[in-house]
């Protein structure tokens, strides 16, 4: 075997091993973007999807304790359940859009690994116009923090 | 033959290219709407004079439907005076434009109608009822609606003079409900 | 009034960075050197025009001027004095101004350092700067004018986002920034050789150092990056795979192949096409990630404005690329080798073996960040990849890459023989299996781990036998410890200046592992009193208050740390801004060279009883900023002056 025909065995190695990887990873770790109507419709349990929808006012429970957070999102037609282990990020309210990713159980709600809360500039996910509920918190924890 | 080979180094760049230009032509924050369509969801709510407003009101017209947030800078901003202009100049071939205001303080709703001189319906969903029911992800948001009643198209971001006239002039060309 | 005199002295820049363009390339191809000069002439004025929008700028944010439309978004009465200078470059037509400027400023020293040194390609290096430069005023005054009215002027601005309230802002972009625009001035060099047919080594040698600084700069301003997330983003993480930091990572990779590259063709000349295409690529890939970044074509965390800038951007990458490679598909014949390959066990092929990794990673990242597109555009269904996929793909390449890093500086040119190998390897060996070996004994079972402790000792060893070999031959010949290790410093700056950037990155590595393999979280909802537990540490929930401040107020817990006696009080909180609609954490955290103690303000009651809070112990962190530190000291030590006769 001549050096040249060596280096381009080489080469045709780290591509192929190269696309390989890449193929392997893609198929291990890619993510499906659905809305709750596709989800009811195609859902495979086990498999990763980010679940895009709005948390349906009066559906939301956090109960603080136990970390569980239990809510519903929907799309206008279909509704999901939701359940997480943990606490609800900052962006996360009722009324508002919200990104989870996680997978659908076979009973029948989908479990999130990850509530996303993204952050952007212009195209803003609805404020809960609480605000004035801050003053009162002020009073009452008043006190000198740092 | 090997000089023709050559000129395949910057040509090999023209497919990411295009696949980059393609990229403008999807939002990658554009949920799409499963409602598209369908009859857009029925909602009574009362405009910030008190006014009733409904849906049904409007039925046989091209209903723009627009959910906005005082803010939500500067997107609704941007839009705000773009809805005005179009609602005035549009008003009378049997358009409608409705603005939906969404988790908002309501002083600084109603100071944004009067700052930017809104005349066309607009009122508050309290609830949040009716922007689940259109699957509002964010703000702004707009439902260009048919006469019959249908959601036809979902626009996601600020609403320009080109995408209001362009859905806009369409539905009105199609044949109006019997 | 700012207004008009800020947008009328953009388009006085514009027109005179077109014109100086012009005039060099018109001087570069007549052979009239006065249209060159003044070409020089209109690089200064444009720089001073740039500098005057920079301080107007400046100024509308001090004295909250709202009658412009950028300070009105980006700053409001309450914003602190400190965060509205550097607010001024917090959005999308500020940082455009930035890069304008230094770029700007790039443009004037490549005059005043090159001006009579490179008669040949200086003009058409100029008129390259000045044209890229004369893109950027085109963005300024038509996609994203930072001098734009605000009607009715507004009462008070919007304020600036919140997580940009912090001391890594100031720094992470303008070191990004340097760094990004610094490679525009190798690739000036580049089109002027492509263009004037000079591809010999004349404008690689001029470039060589520039391409450093622009290296420095990145990498500082992807550690500083690293840094900011880590600490603000209160995610417990420094790096997520998002779309803009793989944007920064892509042309450091393809960077720090050409910074190796460039010593083959030195040496050997060989790879002379590649190294023209890799400073290419690398251009190519900063106006890409800004293309990302700004275009709003793959949704990201940090996403930002859309419009016409995205075009703007797509067109001017497209102008650039094919047209700079269509040169090199043109010069074609000129560029071809003349030294070959002499063994595959040699010292070029362990250099070329690390550029094909580098451009394997850099490939991977750019797949992985658009793939979402592509999947769209192929298949029609939205998927996207996420940190696991960079993860797997990448550890095998950068650990392959590690390891050459021992390899490379130490394997003879040519040809290594056995005993090249024996003489340099076989300590560096034998301890990274020991090392191995011993971490196994101690009980680490995570292969990756493992791997990458041996690895590192490997290339630690191999630093060091080098290092201890070269002094002994300078105490040879008598000279004293001190002198003779600062003599080798400094005579082969570039050398030790990589050595130390090696080491830097061995650190780095050390410190991503250990965090990956060992770091530990949980979460816990408290009551005034109760404790919760994590990795040893005793965590106890003392108190909540609330605070307010000039322009936002924050509710601050009061955790103790202990670990059988007390350490710490750590205060996480979270902010609430008026005009942000949703609270920002705040984290605290304790530093330490073994691992960090970092909590999190979830969730809290509102009479202030009971408290969520999230608590991380992340082990090895610190080791990838002290890493940072080295890395970067070391890329300064190469980019200083050579002095082979000292």
């Amino acid at each position: 075997m001549n050096r040249r025909t060596k280096f381009i065995a080489g080469g045709a190695v780290i591509v192929a091993v190269l696309a390989y990887m890449i193929y392997a990873g893609v198929t291990q770790s890619a993510v499906y973007f659905v809305t709750p109507a596709e989800l009811r419709a195609t859902a495979v349990p086990g498999k990763a999807y980010r679940l895009g929808g709005m948390v349906v006012p009066g559906s939301l429970k956090w109960e603080a304790r136990a970390l569980d957070l239990s809510f519903t999102l929907s799309d206008g037609t279909a509704t999901v359940p939701v359940r997480h282990k943990g606490t609800p990020p900052d962006l996360f309210a009722e009324g508002r859009g919200a990104v989870v990713e996680g997978s659908w159980t076979a009973d029948g709600y989908f479990k999130a690994g990850l509530i996303m809360a993204k952050h952007s500039e212009e195209y803003k996910a609805p404020h809960d116009g609480t605000q004035a509920g801050y003053q009162e918190l002020i009073k009452t924890l008043r006190g000198d923090g740092r | 033959m090997r000089r023709l080979w050559r000129w395949l180094i910057p040509l090999a760049v023209l497919p990411v290219l295009a696949l980059l230009a393609y990229g403008f032509r999807v939002d990658p924050r554009d949920i799409p709407s499963p409602l598209i369509g369908r009859p857009a969801p029925a909602f009574g709510l009362t405009t910030f004079e008190g006014t009733p407003l409904s849906l049904a009101a409007h039925r046989g017209k091209v209903v723009v439907l627009n959910f906005w947030a005082s803010w939500c800078q500067p997107a609704c901003y941007e839009e705000a005076p773009v809805l005005e202009r179009n609602w005035r100049e549009y008003r009378d071939r049997g358009v409608v434009v409705v603005g939906v205001d969404i988790q908002d303080r309501r002083e600084a709703a109603e100071k944004f109608v009067r700052e930017f001189g809104l005349t066309f319906p607009n009122a508050q969903d309290l609830t949040g009822a009716v922007s689940v029911d259109y699957g509002v992800y964010g703000v702004p948001e707009t439902f260009f609606l048919d006469r019959q009643g249908r959601i036809r198209v979902k626009h996601v971001g600020a609403v320009t003079d080109a995408v209001f006239r362009a859905n806009v002039d369409r539905l009105l060309a199609e044949p109006g409900s019997p | 009034m700012t207004v008009d005199f800020g947008y009328g002295m953009t388009l006085v820049a514009l027109v005179l960075a077109i014109y100086g363009a012009a005039a060099a390339a018109v001087g570069a191809r007549a052979g009239r050197p006065a249209l060159v000069e003044s070409a020089q002439h209109a690089a200064l004025g444009v720089f001073v025009l740039i500098t005057a929008c920079f301080a107007l700028l400046t100024y509308a944010f001090l004295t909250f001027d709202f009658s412009v439309r950028y300070v009105a978004t980006n700053t409001n009465l309450g914003t602190p004095f400190y965060y509205r200078i550097t607010g001024v470059w917090g959005a999308l037509e500020g940082s455009i101004i930035l890069w304008s400027w230094m770029l700007g400023l790039y443009t004037l020293i490549l005059i005043l350092r090159h001006r009579d040194s490179a008669r040949e390609l200086y003009p058409w290096a100029l008129a390259t700067m000045l044209g890229i430069l004369a893109f950027f005023l085109l963005v300024m005054t038509i996609a994203a004018p930072p001098f734009q009215r605000q009607v009715p002027v507004a009462a008070d601005g919007r304020g600036l986002n919140p997580l940009l309230e912090d001391t890594g802002m100031i720094t992470h972009p303008v070191a990004l920034y340097l760094g990004f625009t610094g490679f525009t001035v190798p690739f000036a060099f580049a089109m002027a050789a492509l263009i004037t047919g000079r591809v010999g080594d004349t404008w690689l040698v001029l470039t060589r150092r520039w391409t450093i600084v622009a290296w420095y700069f990145l990498s500082l301003g992807l550690l500083i990056g690293g840094w900011w997330s880590y600490h603000v983003l209160g995610w417990g993480g420094y790096w997520a795979w998002d779309p803009v930091e793989n944007a920064a990572f892509m042309p450091w990779l393809t960077a720090t192949a050409f910074l190796h590259s460039v010593m083959i063709q030195e040496r050997r000349r060989m790879l002379k096409l590649w190294n023209i295409v890799l400073v290419i690529l690398t251009f190519g890939l900063t106006l890409f990630g800004t293309f990302l970044t700004r275009s709003g074509v793959i949704a990201s965390v940090h996403a930002f404005t859309q419009g016409s800038i995205g075009a703007l951007f797509l067109g001017f990458l497209a102008l650039v690329m094919l047209t700079a490679l269509g040169l090199v598909a043109w010069r074609w014949e000129a560029l071809r080798s003349q030294g070959e390959l002499d063994s595959v066990v040699s010292r070029e092929s362990a250099f070329l073996l690390n550029n094909v990794l580098l451009i394997a990673a850099a490939f991977t990242v750019f797949f992985g960040t658009v793939f979402p597109l592509l999947s769209e555009a192929v298949r029609g269904v939205k998927v996207s990849v996420g940190a696991p996929f960079f993860n797997q793909v990448n550890v095998p390449l950068f650990l392959s890459l590690i390891f050459l890093m021992g390899v490379g500086p130490l394997i003879a040119w040519r040809r290594a023989s056995l005993e090249n190998l024996k003489r340099n390897f076989l300590w560096p060996v034998v301890l990274g299996v020991a090392a191995a070996a011993a971490a196994f004994v101690l009980g680490v079972r995570s292969a990756l781990a493992v791997l990458t402790l041996a690895t590192t000792v490997f290339v630690g060893t191999t630093i060091g036998v080098d290092f201890v070999r070269a002094t002994r031959a300078r105490l040879r010949v008598g000279e004293a410890l001190i002198p003779a290790v600062g003599g080798l410093l400094r005579r082969h700056n570039r050398r030790y200046g990589g050595f130390v950037v090696h080491l830097g990155i061995l650190l780095i590595a050390l410190g991503v592992t250990g965090s990956h393999a060992w770091s530990v979280q949980t979460e816990a909802t408290l009551r005034r009193g109760e404790t919760a537990e994590l990795a040893g540490y005793r965590f106890r929930f003392d108190d909540l208050t609330a605070v307010e401040e000039s322009n936002h107020f924050k509710v601050v817990g009061a955790f103790t740390v202990s670990n059988g006696r007390v350490l710490d009080v750590l205060r996480p909180a979270k902010k609430f801004y008026p005009q942000e609609q949703s609270p920002i954490a705040y984290v605290d955290y304790r530093l330490g060279l073994k691992e960090d103690v970092y909590l999190v303000l979830g969730d809290f009651a509102r009479d202030g009883t009971q408290a969520t809070i999230k608590l991380q112990v992340n082990r090895l962190v610190s080791w990838i900023w002290i890493g940072g530190v080295v890395l970067t000291l070391g890329a300064l030590l190469a980019i200083l002056p050579e002095r082979r006769t000292a």
